[in-house]
């Protein structure tokens, strides 16, 4: 699955443990979830959707949808 | 000033390092009969004592979150306890004559602190809270698994056909131990 966390990081311009920070999670599961190598659970995925005010569908896209 | 404030006095592979010589120069005297058997298990088991400043300095470099800490910790417990325990009944089965319950009691030794060691893994990921992390650790038990399985069936049929010596089953452990270690390692050099 796609995903637009590493440009919206940047945006807010955060580092991946400040992101990973205000997750509760590890700074590797948002370096693997940035490169695609994770897919997150639901609860994590509302999580970044709330951490960034945007909804789930506006962060993570399916494959071959355009970024 | 907290445990985590204080400066890191060794790095963690000096500690390793140190551990490793220890070992090498204990496991030398006793080859070379320098030393009894009681005498090397309590310079092994001395030794051993570095693995705490190791994973303490490992732990303040890499700020780890709970679930792994207990993790270290249980299973250095549990490595203090095989060791000991292997020692013992080691010499007490050269150097008794014991009846069989004894020698399955004394075999218990080194076993149960094994399975504190399988306990603190399932532990470990029923109090992980970072899902990626315990993804991670359930990937590279399971390849640690598929070593161990691959080895042990290839290394059966081996021993089967009498091209290689028996070997003690016991070694399912420390081979799953390596299999785990190598994935781990792998993963942590993907993550970088």
């Amino acid at each position: 699955m796609n995903n637009r966390l590493r440009v919206l990081r940047a945006e807010h311009g955060w580092s991946q443990q400040d992101l990973a920070d205000r997750l509760g999670v590890s700074r590797q599961s948002v370096n693997a979830i940035e490169k695609g190598r994770y897919d997150p659970s639901l609860p994590l995925a509302f999580s970044i959707a709330d951490v960034f005010g945007l909804p789930i569908e506006a962060i993570f896209l399916r494959n071959g949808d355009p970024e | 000033m907290s445990a985590d404030d204080r400066p890191a006095a060794r790095a963690p592979w000096l500690w390793a390092a140190l551990y490793l010589a220890g070992s090498a120069i204990v496991v030398t005297l006793k080859l070379t009969d320098a030393i009894g058997a009681w005498t090397g298990l309590i310079l092994f088991v001395l030794t051993m004592g570095l693995l705490i400043p190791m994973v303490r300095s490992s732990e303040r470099a890499c700020h780890p979150n709970p679930a792994i800490k207990r993790y270290n910790r249980r299973v250095l417990g549990a490595s203090f306890g095989y060791v000991l325990g292997l020692g013992i009944a080691i010499s007490l089965f050269k150097n008794v004559a014991l009846p069989a319950p004894a020698v399955f009691a004394i075999a218990l030794l080194p076993t149960l602190p094994t399975f504190v060691m399988i306990w603190a893994m399932a532990r470990y990921l029923a109090e992980e809270t970072d899902e990626y992390l315990r993804y991670r650790s359930v990937q590279a038990a399971l390849a640690g698994l598929g070593i161990m399985l691959v080895i042990g069936i290839f290394w059966g049929f081996l021993e089967t056909f009498e091209l290689v010596p028996h070997v003690p089953a016991w070694w399912v452990l420390p081979v799953w131990a390596i299999g785990l270690g190598i994935a781990q390692l792998w993963i942590w050099a993907r993550d970088r």
